[in-house]
C-alpha cells in the first residue's frame, strides 16, 4: 500500500485552523462580554434615570414629597438628624425672626438617625430642585460616623445615599488615606486592616460593605417596590402627618422626659463632660463633606450655617477649631447655655424634651438674628 | 464571599480571566487551589490551615492505602482516617451540643453536672469538605479509586470553590477524573452556564432572600399568629429552603462549569415528588446518594430481614438529620423522615396489587408527600422543640396562635411560584435562547440581569446551608 505509506509519513504539523479558531473563540467571547456588559451598565443607568426618588422608612420619602411639592415657599431649611428634626420648630424660628424684623419661613428635614453621608446626599437631591426662594440652609454638625454595624444596616435607608461622593469619603476614613488625590493609605493603618489590628478589627468588613452598598445603589437593588409604591401611591396622608408634624413643617414633638435613675445618670456624665476641654476638631473627611455640601447650598444662591446641637456627643468640640466652611453657631457648651442642659429639658444626652425644644429654637433664631444683623451671615 | 455578593462577581471575573488565559493545564489547576483557599480564608483564615489539614491526613491515608494490600492495614488506615475527619467535625460541629445534651439528661435523671461548653465557632463548610474527603479514602480503600499521587489534585478536589461551602458534595470518583485532562475554552458551555447561574442568582436573590422575612418574622414567634399565618409561614420556608439550597447549587454548578469542571446535580423538582422515597431521589440528591453509598449500604441496607432494613434506614435519617446540625430538632427532623420512608415502604407492602390503592395514591400521592415534607420543615427550621411544637399544632389542627397575620394573597404567591416551577419541570420554558446569535443574547443577558436586581432585597441574606 505505497498511498498508504506517502500518506503517514507527511510530517504532521499544528493545525492552524484550531489556532485560529481558539483566538476566534476569545476574541467573540471578549466582545460578546463586552456587550453584555455594556447592557447591563446602561439598563441599570437608565432605570436609574427614570425610577422615582425611592421610598425610604424614617419620613424621608415623605419630606421629600412635600418639600418637592412646596419647594418655593420655603426660604430656611434645618437638615441633620433627629437632633435637628425634634429640636427645631420652624413655628416658633419663624415667629421669632418675624418679630425681629428678619421674616423667615423654614421647614424642618430633620430625620431621625441620619448621619453625615445621607444628610449631605439628601441636601444634594433637596437642592436639586431647585428652590427658587431658598436663602439659608442650617446643616447639623456631626462627624463622619464609618464604625456602624452592618447588620443593623439592612433596609435601603442605608443604600439610598451610598453614591460615590460619600463611599469615598467614608472609605478614605475608615483606610486614611487623606486627602491624596491617588488614594494612599496610611501604611500603619494597612498592615492593622489586613491583620485586624488594634482599631481596625472591623474595618475590613466596613470596606466590603460600604463598597458594596455603592454597587448595590447604582446598580438599583431593592428598586422593585418603588415602582410599586409609585404607582399605588402608598403615601397616606396620616403617614404623612405622622413625619411632617402637626404644622406641616417638618417638626415633630417628643415630649417623654428622663426618669429619675436617667436623670442622675445624666447629671454624673454631664459634669464629666462639662469638666473636658473643649478641643474636638473635626476630621478632614468631615470637613470635605461640609465642604462639598457648603459649595452646593451656595450654588443655589443660599447661605450654609452649621449648627452645634445641645448634645453631650458635642459638648468636647472646639467651635472655633472645627474647620467648618460657613457660620457656625454652637450651642454645645453647658456653661454657655446652662437652660438647654438642665435635666429637666432633656428627653436624654441627645435631645431635648417638648419645651426644651422651643426653648432650644427661641435661642438658635435670637442668635441667626443677631449674626444676620451683624453681617457675618453671607 | 457568598455567590450573589458583587465581591463574588469581581473574584470570579478574576479567577476566570486568568484561569483561561493560562496554557499549562498544572498551572491552572495550581491557580484554581490557590483561589480556592482565598475563597475559604475570606470567611476566616485560620481555618484554611484545618481544611490543609483534612486533605494531608486524607492524601497520606491514600498513599499508605495504595502501598499495602494487607486487609489489617487497609482497615487500620482507613479507620484513621475516618476518626480524623468525624473527630474533627464532631469536635467542631457536635462537641457543644453532646456536652448540653448530657448535662441536660444527667439533670433530667437526678444527676445535675455542672459541664462547661466551649466557645467554639463553626468553620463554614466543614460538613461538605469533610465528606468530599472521606469520599476519596473510603473509595481508595473500596480500590473504585486509585490513590493519587499529586497533593495539589487532592487539595483541589477538596477545596474546590464552587461547591465548597454548600455542595453539592463531590465524590473523589466523580471530580478526580476530571482533573487530568486539559479543558478548553471552547468546550465550555458558556450560555448554559451563565443562564444556569443567573436561574440560581433569582431563586436565592430574589425569591429566597425574599421570602424570608416573613419566614423570619412567624418562626421568631409563631405563638402570636394566627394558623392561617403558621401555613403561610411553613409554605414559605418550604420554599425558601429549596430556593436558598438549590440557588447557591446552580451557582455552583454553574460556575465550575464556566471552568471546564462538572458537578452533580443536586435537585430534581423535589417538591413533584410523589412520596418520601421519591423525594429523597429529588432533594439534595449528593448527601442522599453519599449517605446510601458510604452509611446505609455498609450499615447492610436491604439485605437481611425487613426490621434490619428498618433499622438501617431509621440509623441513617438520623445521621443524616444529624449532620445538617447539631441540635435536637435536626435529629427529629431525620426521624420523621425515617419514619416516613418506613411508613412508604410498608403501605407498598402492604397495598401491592390493591387497585384501589393504586387509584387513590393517583390523587393523594402528592398531597400527603408535600404536607408530611412541610412538617419536617417545621422541625428544621423552629429555633426548639418547644417552638417546633408551638407551629405543629398550629399548622396540623389549626388550633392556638394569636391574632397577628399575613395577607392572604401571600399564598396566591405560594401558588404563582408553585405554578411557574410546575411549568419549568414541564420544560415549558423555552431555551430558544441558545439558538440567539451570541450578541444578542450577550446584550438581553445583561439588560435582564439589570432587571433582576430590581429584585433582590437591600441586605444580603446569608445561604441557609452555610450553617451546616
Amino acid at each position: 500500500m505505497p498511498g498508504r505509506e506517502l500518506v503517514s509519513k507527511v510530517p504532521v504539523e499544528p493545525p492552524p485552523p484550531h489556532e485560529a479558531t481558539g483566538r476566534k473563540t476569545l476574541i467573540r467571547a471578549v466582545a460578546n462580554s463586552v456587550i453584555g456588559l455594556t447592557a447591563f451598565l446602561v439598563t441599570c443607568i437608565g432605570l436609574r434615570a427614570i425610577l422615582p426618588f425611592p421610598e425610604i422608612d424614617g419620613g424621608v420619602s415623605q419630606k421629600f414629597r412635600f418639600f418637592a411639592a412646596h419647594k418655593d415657599e420655603f426660604d430656611t431649611l434645618f437638615i441633620g438628624s433627629s437632633r435637628i428634626y425634634f429640636q427645631i420648630s420652624p413655628a416658633i424660628f419663624d415667629r421669632v425672626t418675624g418679630e425681629s424684623g428678619l421674616p423667615t419661613h423654614s421647614f424642618n428635614f430633620g430625620i431621625g438617625g441620619m448621619y453625615l453621608p445621607e444628610t449631605a446626599y439628601l441636601l444634594e437631591q433637596i437642592l436639586n430642585l431647585k428652590p427658587r426662594n431658598l436663602r439659608r440652609v442650617f446643616i447639623e454638625y456631626d462627624e463622619l460616623q464609618t464604625k456602624w454595624s452592618p447588620e443593623n444596616q439592612t433596609s435601603r435607608r442605608a443604600l439610598y445615599w451610598a453614591d460615590w461622593k460619600r463611599v469615598s469619603l467614608l472609605l478614605r476614613k475608615l483606610t486614611d488615606t487623606g486627602a491624596a488625590p491617588f488614594w494612599l493609605p496610611n501604611p500603619t493603618t494597612l498592615r492593622d486592616i489586613v491583620l485586624h489590628h488594634k482599631d481596625e478589627k472591623s474595618t475590613r468588613r466596613l470596606l466590603t460593605f460600604y463598597a458594596g452598598q455603592f454597587e448595590k445603589n447604582y446598580t438599583n437593588v431593592a428598586r422593585a417596590t418603588d415602582v410599586a409604591d409609585y404607582f399605588l401611591s402608598r403615601d397616606t396622608k396620616e403617614r404623612s402627618a405622622s413625619y411632617l408634624g402637626a404644622a406641616s413643617d417638618g417638626y415633630v414633638t417628643r415630649p417623654n422626659r428622663m426618669s429619675p435613675g436617667q436623670v442622675a445618670a445624666y447629671e454624673r456624665s454631664l459634669a464629666t463632660a462639662t469638666a473636658q476641654a473643649r478641643t474636638r476638631p473635626l476630621s478632614p473627611y468631615a470637613v470635605e463633606a461640609y465642604r462639598q455640601c457648603a459649595q452646593e447650598v451656595r450654588n443655589v444662591g443660599a447661605v450654609p450655617i452649621f449648627l452645634i446641637t445641645p448634645s453631650m456627643t458635642q459638648i468636647d468640640v472646639a467651635a472655633e477649631t472645627t474647620g467648618l466652611p460657613g457660620v457656625v453657631m454652637a450651642f454645645n457648651d453647658p456653661r454657655a447655655y446652662p437652660n438647654l442642659f438642665r435635666a429637666g429639658v432633656r428627653r436624654d444626652g441627645q435631645h431635648l424634651t417638648k419645651s426644651g425644644a422651643e426653648e432650644f429654637t427661641r435661642i438658635a433664631a435670637a442668635n441667626f438674628v443677631e449674626l444676620a444683623r451683624a453681617g457675618d451671615i453671607r | 464571599m457568598s455567590f450573589v455578593e458583587f465581591r463574588f462577581l469581581w473574584f470570579f471575573l478574576l479567577v476566570f480571566i486568568v484561569y483561561w488565559t493560562m496554557r499549562n493545564n498544572a498551572a491552572r489547576k495550581l491557580w484554581l487551589l490557590l483561589c480556592s483557599y482565598a475563597f475559604y480564608a475570606a470567611w476566616n483564615w485560620k481555618f484554611a490551615f484545618l481544611l490543609l489539614g483534612s486533605t494531608t491526613v486524607d492524601y497520606i491515608v491514600g498513599q499508605l492505602l495504595g502501598r499495602t494490600e494487607s486487609t489489617a492495614w487497609r482497615r487500620l488506615w482507613i479507620a484513621a482516617s475516618v476518626c480524623v475527619n468525624l473527630g474533627v467535625l464532631g469536635f467542631f460541629k457536635y462537641f457543644n451540643f453532646f456536652i448540653s445534651s448530657a448535662s441536660g439528661f444527667l439533670a433530667w435523671i437526678g444527676l445535675p453536672a455542672s459541664v462547661n461548653t466551649l466557645n467554639i465557632i463553626l468553620p463554614v463548610g466543614i460538613s461538605f469538605y469533610t465528606f468530599h474527603s472521606m469520599s476519596y479514602t473510603i473509595d481508595v480503600y473500596r480500590r473504585k479509586q486509585p490513590p493519587i499521587s499529586s497533593f495539589t489534585d487532592l487539595a483541589l478536589f477538596v477545596s474546590f470553590f464552587p461547591p465548597l461551602v454548600a455542595g453539592p458534595i463531590v465524590r473523589a470518583v466523580y471530580f478526580l477524573p476530571q482533573l487530568i485532562s486539559p479543558k478548553k475554552f471552547s468546550n465550555v458551555d458558556v450560555r448554559g452556564a451563565v443562564m444556569l447561574f443567573l436561574a440560581g442568582f433569582i431563586k436565592k436573590a430574589c425569591i429566597a432572600d425574599g421570602v424570608a422575612p416573613t419566614v423570619d418574622r412567624y418562626f421568631a414567634h409563631p405563638a402570636n399568629f394566627t394558623p392561617t399565618s403558621a401555613w403561610i409561614g411553613v409554605l414559605f420556608y418550604a420554599i425558601q429552603i429549596y430556593c436558598d439550597f438549590s440557588g447557591y447549587t446552580d451557582m455552583a454548578i454553574a460556575a465550575a462549569r464556566l471552568l471546564g469542571y462538572q458537578l452533580p446535580n443536586n435537585f430534581q423538582f423535589p417538591y413533584f415528588a410523589r412520596n418520601v422515597s421519591d423525594f429523597w431521589r429529588r432533594w439534595h440528591i449528593s448527601l442522599s446518594s453519599w449517605l446510601r453509598d458510604y452509611l446505609y449500604i455498609p450499615l447492610g441496607g436491604n439485605r437481611g430481614s425487613r426490621g434490619f432494613a428498618y433499622r438501617n434506614v431509621m440509623i441513617t435519617m438520623l445521621l443524616g438529620g444529624l449532620w445538617h446540625g447539631a441540635a435536637w430538632t435536626f435529629v427529629v427532623w431525620g426521624a420523621l423522615h425515617g419514619t416516613a420512608l418506613l411508613i412508604h415502604r410498608e403501605w407498598i407492602r402492604l397495598t401491592e396489587g390493591l387497585k384501589w390503592a393504586g387509584h387513590a395514591m393517583r390523587w393523594l400521592a402528592w398531597p400527603i408527600t408535600i404536607y408530611a415534607v412541610c412538617v419536617a420543615w417545621i422541625f428544621f427550621r423552629a429555633h426548639d422543640l418547644n417552638t417546633a411544637g408551638t407551629i405543629l399544632k398550629q399548622f396540623t389542627l389549626f388550633h392556638g396562635g394569636g391574632d397577628q397575620h399575613f395577607h392572604r394573597w401571600l399564598l396566591l404567591l405560594v401558588g404563582a411560584l408553585a405554578l411557574i416551577h410546575w411549568l419549568n419541570s414541564r420544560r415549558w420554558f423555552a431555551e430558544s435562547w441558545r439558538h440567539w446569535p451570541a450578541p444578542i443574547f450577550a446584550a438581553a443577558y445583561g439588560c435582564t440581569f439589570a432587571v433582576v436586581l430590581l429584585f433582590v432585597p437591600p441586605h444580603y441574606t446569608p445561604f441557609i446551608y452555610f450553617q451546616f
